[in-house]
């Protein structure tokens, strides 16, 4: 009898399936807003504006993130830019924020968006990675009135049909995963970076309130969740390291941040969940102990450009980190040769080892060529001991 | 109290920004010059603070606050003190690359460089090829640094180089480059001089090449 895609993937992140080659998507195996059409542009398959398609042409192995339930980051924000779309990633606040365009200028448009943060994006590119230019926590006051938009108990946060869909997700065969916040990456989102920074020094109370509402909010969440929908594994995001490491102290993670991720991942675990996920760019080479410390085991991008080695995570932590990632995206833009030498430099052995889901080390660019990235992929198949595709 | 430069530095070290403009203020009223404050008491704090973030001993939060009472303290003391006093490491001309709006690493490494006693313009986000070479002609700076976040901005850096190329002006400045996908490798191939990991080495990467 065939294996289910879920019990696949629990068994890889058990280390019991060593050399399977699960390529999942989304998001792992995943690519930027525009790569589709950059991409047909240059000859790729028409089907490519459906992203479902363009998965399956790439033969990617699934995984649902329960994206209709807000507990987590709301990945696809959009709103219309003088007749484009600006696709941005938000907190799962509720109510959102009505979205207005600003001002403008030649090159720019300046937005407030459903987040509440004030943002300048490109007229001809809206997908660009914004600059923003005022967010909307500051101090107790600000916060006292956001923090409205995060209780759990307002009813939008979970799917009207909330039995059936919970029915509908129970009946899927994929891995399910369920979005268990941020601490560090929401908090950033609703400061902005050098505020916040400034806010664990001078405020250590307020950065405190924040965090234990948003503790609150995913406990209910799991609960609530837990109680009709069977899941695989959880999801954290935070974004919180840079090119040579963590944007805070491990003294400073230990003392705001751990607490509750424990209070999380112990409820997680009560329930059956052991596969609890992180995904945080950067230099984590400071944080991976601390995360596992706090009951989180599945680590990804793990970008090459700042420092990360899965290799070295592997003989450091042995099964007490499953990966994700670490395929250099650079190479993308280079050869095939130098794809090859990235995928073979580490991918077969940790293969070998278990516990790894390879991708490359965050979404698809779009100067990533699309001949080159079918090269990736087929290597990467190669590797796993399948037919290559579309030969 | 007898002046104690070691007692402000550890203010400025612990980012103790009250601590840190009491003790300049005594300095000043004691009659200390106000050079040997800048000098024996702010800078050495701020360069230990630098080697313990480059050790990973103190993280971005720290080196924040630090640069925070670093500052003020030259806030009050610069009444008392000559411009050419204050910024006589040099002029450093600083933006992120055409296309790219990533600021915090950028003003991250402005402040650390003032903080060293840089004079640092700071062009902004966003920064054209022109920008950068008008910036030049306005400013005389003895380095131009460029950051970008992007695979995709990345490559306006060899532009800027080019155009101060064009119009004359590359031999009177060194190029400094730093950001998420930058390398050593790549500053050498678009022939940039200086090349910073992060925003601790930016400052020993600017002190290197307006020394050389």
């Amino acid at each position: 009898m065939a294996i289910s895609e879920r019990q696949r993937f629990l068994d890889i992140c058990h280390f019991k399936r060593t050399g399977d080659m699960c390529l999942l998507a989304p998001w792992l195996n995943d690519f930027w807003v525009e790569v589709p059409e950059v991409w047909m542009k240059a000859g790729a398959p028409a089907e490519f504006t459906d992203t479902r398609k363009m998965r399956d042409y790439f033969g990617f192995d699934h995984i649902r993130l329960m994206r209709e339930i807000q507990s987590g980051l709301l990945m696809d924000a959009r709103m219309d830019v003088l007749g484009m779309e600006y696709v941005y990633a938000i907190p799962p606040i509720l109510p959102l924020y009505e979205t207005k365009i600003l001002d403008q200028d030649e090159h720019t448009v300046t937005v407030f968006n459903a987040g509440g943060q004030t943002a300048r994006v490109y007229k001809d590119d809206p997908q660009k990675m914004p600059m923003y230019l005022d967010q909307p926590v500051k101090d107790w006051a600000t916060w006292k009135e956001y923090k409205k938009r995060l209780d759990p108990a307002t009813p939008e946060r979970f799917p009207a049909d909330w039995d059936g869909y919970a029915a509908r997700m129970n009946a899927k065969d994929e891995p399910l995963l369920l979005n268990v916040g941020s601490f560090f990456g929401f908090l950033r989102e609703w400061m902005g970076l050098e505020p916040l920074l400034y806010m664990f020094h001078d405020d250590p109370a307020l950065i405190d309130d924040m965090m234990d509402t948003l503790c609150n909010l995913e406990i209910e969440c799991i609960n609530k969740a837990m109680d009709k929908v069977r899941v695989d594994g959880a999801t954290f995001w935070e974004d919180m390291a840079f090119k040579t490491g963590p944007l805070i102290s491990p003294k400073m993670f230990r003392r705001f941040m751990m607490p509750h991720y424990k209070k999380i991942t112990d409820l997680l675990r009560s329930k059956g969940v052991d596969v609890i996920f992180v995904d945080s760019d950067g230099n984590l080479n400071h944080l991976i102990p601390l995360w596992i410390e706090s009951g989180v085991n599945f680590f990804w991008p793990l970008e090459v450009a700042a420092g990360n080695d899965a290799v070295h995570y592997r003989k450091t932590y042995g099964k007490d980190a499953i990966l994700g990632g670490n395929i250099d995206k650079r190479v993308l833009m280079k050869s095939k040769e130098l794809i090859r030498e990235e995928v073979m430099s580490k991918v077969p052995y940790l293969l070998e080892q278990g516990g790894y889901f390879p991708s490359i080390d965050h979404f698809v660019p779009p100067d990533a060529p699309f001949e080159n990235y079918l090269y990736l992929i087929n290597t990467l198949r190669e590797v796993g001991g399948l037919p290559p595709l579309h030969q | 109290m007898a002046w104690d430069s070691s007692t402000l530095s550890e203010a400025v070290r612990e980012g103790d920004d009250g601590e840190t403009v009491s003790i300049v203020k005594a300095a000043i009223t004691d009659g200390v010059a106000p050079i040997d404050i800048l000098e024996e008491g702010l800078v050495p704090g701020i360069q230990q603070l630098g080697d313990l973030f480059k050790d990973g001993e103190v993280f971005l939060p720290e080196v924040l606050i630090s640069c925070r009472a670093m500052d003020r303290g030259v806030a009050e003391l610069k009444p008392y003190l000559a411009t050419s006093e204050m910024h006589k490491k040099g002029k450093i001309v600083l933006g992120t690359v055409e296309g790219d709006l990533h600021d915090i690493g950028k003003n991250i490494v402005r402040l650390m460089l003032e903080c060293a006693g840089f004079d640092v313009v700071d062009l902004g986000v966003d920064v054209s090829a022109d920008g950068f070479v008008q910036a030049v002609k306005d400013h005389s700076p003895s380095i131009v640094a460029m950051s970008a976040l992007l695979t995709i901005t990345m490559t306006n850096m060899p532009e800027v180089i080019e155009a101060l190329e064009k119009a004359g002006l590359r031999s009177q400045v060194r190029v400094m480059i730093g950001g998420a996908p930058i390398t050593r490798e790549y500053a050498d191939q678009i022939g940039a001089e200086g090349f910073a990991e992060d925003c601790a080495t930016a400052v020993g990467e600017a002190e290197r090449l307006v020394a050389s």
